[in-house]
C-alpha cells in the first residue's frame, strides 16, 4: 500500500524586520532633499513660454516678485528699486553663483520689469532668470 | 529555608511599531517637500560698463509698441511667425545680435512671448535694450 505523504501547511511570513531601516533610509533622501518654502512672495499669474527650462539648483536661487500693481518684493519686503539694488547685492556676495529669479505677472509693465533688471545689472546679479510656467502646444 | 530565587528579567524594546513610525515621517517630508518648481527662461545680463559696440548690420532690432504689437523693421508681425523670420535672419548671418527694444507700457506677457520665440529660434544673442523712463 501506498503511503500518501502529509501534506504540511506551510507557514508563510512576509520578513518585516527591516522595513524600519528601508523607511529611515527614505526619510533621510527626504530630509536631505526638502527645502522650506521660506517666503510667500506676491499673488501672481506668471506668463506661459514653450521653451521654459528647469533650474537644477535650487539653493542657488534668489526671487524677486512684481505684481500686477508694480509692487516689488524680496523676502517678502516690499521694496523700491534702490532697495532692490542693495539686498541684491548682498545675497551676490553671499553666494557669487545666484540666480535672480523675476517673477512677474503677465498682466504687469515691461518698465518695472525694466527697472528691476537695471538694478540687478547695478548689482551685479547678471544670472537672471524670467519665471514662466509650461506651455503645451 | 528556601530562597526565592530572582528571576532575570529580560528587557526588550517594542520595535515592531518602528516602521510604522518612520513611515509616517516619511509621509510628513514627502508632502512639505517642494520638488523643483523653479523654471523659467534664462538670460545672462552684460555687466555694467561692458557695453560693446556691434555693427548696425548685426543687429536686428525687434520691437514691441504699448499696444502690445511686434515690429520688425517697422513692419508688424505676428508673434508665432517671429520664429520663423529669426530663424531665416540667423542663417544669413550667424553673428546677428537680436535687440529686443520693449517699450515700458507694454504688457511683461508679450515681451515673454517674443523672447520664448526667441529661445525657440535657437537665438544666442538676445539683448534687452534698456528703456528710460518717457521714452
Amino acid at each position: 500500500m501506498k503511503r500518501i505523504a502529509l501534506v504540511k501547511k506551510q507557514d508563510t511570513e512576509i520578513p518585516t524586520a527591516s522595513t524600519a531601516d528601508i523607511a529611515f533610509l527614505l526619510i533621510i533622501f527626504f530630509m536631505l532633499t526638502t527645502v522650506f518654502r521660506s517666503e510667500f512672495g506676491l499673488k501672481i499669474t506668471l506668463p506661459t513660454a514653450e521653451a521654459t527650462e528647469r533650474i537644477m539648483k535650487r539653493r542657488n536661487v534668489a526671487h524677486v516678485w512684481l505684481d500686477k500693481a508694480g509692487r516689488t518684493s524680496i523676502n517678502d519686503n516690499l521694496l523700491d528699486i534702490p532697495s532692490v539694488i542693495s539686498i541684491a547685492r548682498d545675497k551676490i556676495s553671499d553666494n557669487p553663483d545666484l540666480i535672480m529669479v523675476v517673477r512677474a505677472d503677465k498682466e504687469s509693465e515691461y518698465g518695472r520689469v525694466n527697472d528691476v533688471l537695471e538694478a540687478l545689472k547695478e548689482a551685479s546679479a547678471l544670472k537672471i532668470t524670467f519665471a514662466t510656467e509650461f506651455e503645451y502646444k | 529555608m528556601k530562597l526565592r530565587q530572582t528571576e532575570q528579567k529580560k528587557t526588550k524594546i517594542p520595535t515592531a511599531s518602528m516602521g510604522d513610525i518612520a513611515f509616517l515621517i516619511i509621509i510628513f517630508f514627502m508632502t512639505t517637500s517642494i520638488f523643483s518648481r523653479e523654471k523659467g527662461l534664462k538670460i545672462v545680463l552684460p555687466e555694467k560698463g561692458s557695453e560693446v559696440k556691434i555693427k548696425s548690420e548685426n543687429i536686428l532690432t525687434i520691437a514691441v509698441n504699448p499696444q502690445g504689437e511686434v515690429l520688425i523693421k517697422d513692419k508688424i508681425v505676428t508673434v508665432p511667425e517671429l520664429k520663423d523670420i529669426v530663424k531665416t535672419e540667423l542663417a544669413t548671418n550667424p553673428d546677428l545680435v537680436i535687440a529686443l527694444r520693449v517699450s515700458r507700457t507694454a504688457p511683461y506677457k508679450t515681451m515673454i512671448d517674443v523672447f520664448d520665440e526667441l529661445k525657440l529660434a535657437k537665438a544666442e544673442k538676445i539683448s534687452l535694450v534698456p528703456v528710460k523712463e518717457g521714452s
